[in-house]
């Protein structure tokens, strides 16, 4: 070896710092003997994390850096982003992390909670970088961020950083244990509307629907070869009230066609509460259309 | 499988380990395992299986059963709800060095809407094809449920199996349900 360090070492050196630096910027969440989830500290007072692993309770306690002990209430939860808010009884010294940037092939460097005020690390590839899409709940995210590292349960939650220290997202598990980001810019989106409100407003039809295709004999008069069948309706809720059955098929929603999923989920934002909105759809051979209230959707 | 793993499974007794935080759920599990031949040992001790919910204990080496949870590297996973027999068997399994998945027990995760694949849309008339099936209906039943004629009934059911890319009546209900499961969205 000459004096000068190899470039393995020094890349494992600068990791080495960059875990330690990132251990004030997240919480153990505890979920029961020896169990918790990650949390990332999004502000002196607000710890953002996974809601789909967050338990249905009031208040948790969470283990900061070095092992101080602090509770934190549920402020806010949003399922259709997966963002749950935690605020904390005692402010923390918060983290400043610039936004990073997604780039497929880049570094990416997962951050969890040990459990005892120390940090656990990840590192992998960003296997994928790609544009915005739409959750299964609706909700908008602003880029499809795939990481191919692993993740321990207990490590969900935490925040993802770039190869320059970027801030690029929280943790989380997709589909068959595939583990992606909530970018950084859905956070900011999302967190002052969850702090102001603890929920995100949202428009809502009660119904569960099922993409099929249209019978042949229908496609001339329908216009289009798909659609979404009623599978459920919700008890007293806007489809109810409109009289709406299962069975029924919808074709569009004020013209949007429903072969195009996205589109239609687009149309129930906030601003669609309390507006009317005509459904067209296939009832017993017919084509006819119905009116209905979008009413606001409450906790899923 | 080596000889003496082979002779493992045979054995009507193992040890396992019930590694699980919760008191009463621990105790539960305990008689599970008990009831279906097999010894309860502490943790520390000598055990050819581990059953653990939600997250298995660290560094451990013996092969782990897991009830639920998302740790996928684990030899048994089984959802936190599986009845005693699929538990029985998973045990056997994973101590003769073989690798147990049940279909649900890899929880979700959160994901996208999936536009499927316009071809391979299922018609209504196919979807009451398919409820008639899953309720064990035979060729006939079903054309007398569906007042429609036997031969019209293999029809669907033949475009049933090419959509779904299944080859027996069990296999499409199974594709059916799943993708029910990963595609159904709430408005």
């Amino acid at each position: 070896m000459t004096d000068q360090p190899d470039v393995l070492a020094q890349v494992s050196t600068a990791l080495v710092a960059r875990a330690a630096a990132a251990s004030n910027t997240v919480v153990a969440i505890r979920l029961g003997y020896e169990r918790h989830l990650t949390g990332l500290v999004w502000q002196s007072d607000i710890v953002v994390t996974s809601e789909q692993s967050l338990p249905q309770r009031d208040e948790f306690e969470l283990v900061a850096a070095g092992g101080t002990v602090v509770t934190a209430a549920v402020a806010g939860r949003d399922p259709s982003t997966n963002i749950a808010l935690l605020r904390l009884a005692t402010p923390l010294s918060a983290p400043v992390n610039g936004a990073g940037e997604a780039q497929t092939g880049a570094l990416a460097l997962a951050i969890g909670a040990d459990g005892t005020g120390g940090v656990s690390a990840r590192l992998g590839l960003v296997n994928l970088a790609g544009p915005e899409w739409h959750s299964m709940r609706g909700g908008l995210i602003d880029r499809r961020i795939v990481l191919d590292l692993a993740l321990a349960r207990r490590e969900e939650g935490g925040p993802v950083f770039d190869a320059a220290g970027g801030l690029l997202g929280l943790s989380t598990f997709g589909p068959r244990g595939q583990v992606i980001v909530i970018p950084t810019a859905t956070i900011a989106r999302i967190v002052p509307q969850l702090a102001k409100d603890g929920h995100i407003a949202r428009g809502w039809l009660g119904v569960a629907l099922q993409a099929v295709a249209v019978p042949d004999a229908l496609r001339e008069s329908a216009g289009q070869s798909s659609g979404l069948m009623v599978m459920s309706v919700i008890d007293d809720g806007p489809a109810a009230r409109a009289g709406l059955v299962a069975g029924d098929i919808m074709l569009s929603v004020d013209g949007t066609s429903t072969q195009r999923w996205r589109k239609v989920a687009r149309l129930f934002g906030a601003d669609s509460i309390g507006r009317k909105a005509d459904i067209r759809l296939i009832r017993s051979g017919q084509v006819i259309t119905v009116q209905t209230t979008i009413t606001e959707r409450h906790a899923a | 499988m080596s000889e003496a793993a082979a002779q493992l499974v045979l054995a009507q007794r193992l040890r396992v380990a019930v590694c699980v935080a919760d008191a009463r759920r621990r105790n539960l599990l305990g008689r599970v395992v008990a009831e279906a031949g097999h010894l309860v040992v502490d943790g520390d001790e000598m055990a050819d299986v581990v059953l653990a919910d939600g997250e298995a204990p660290r560094g451990e080496t013996r092969p782990v059963v897991m009830l639920g949870g998302a740790d996928t590297d684990r030899a048994g996973m089984l959802s936190r709800d599986a009845d005693a027999r699929q538990i029985d068997a998973a045990i056997r399994a994973v101590a003769a060095g073989l690798i147990v998945r049940a279909p649900d027990a890899i929880e979700s995760g959160f994901g996208a809407i999936n536009e499927p694949d316009g071809h391979a849309l299922l018609t209504p008339r196919e979807l009451d094809v398919l409820t008639a099936l899953a309720e064990g209906l035979t060729n006939k039943a079903i054309a007398r449920r569906l007042t429609i004629s036997l031969h019209t009934v293999k029809f669907h059911l033949e475009s049933l199996f090419r959509k779904l890319g299944a080859r027996t009546r069990t296999e499409a209900v199974a594709k059916a349900s799943e993708r029910r499961r990963s595609e159904t969205i709430t408005l």
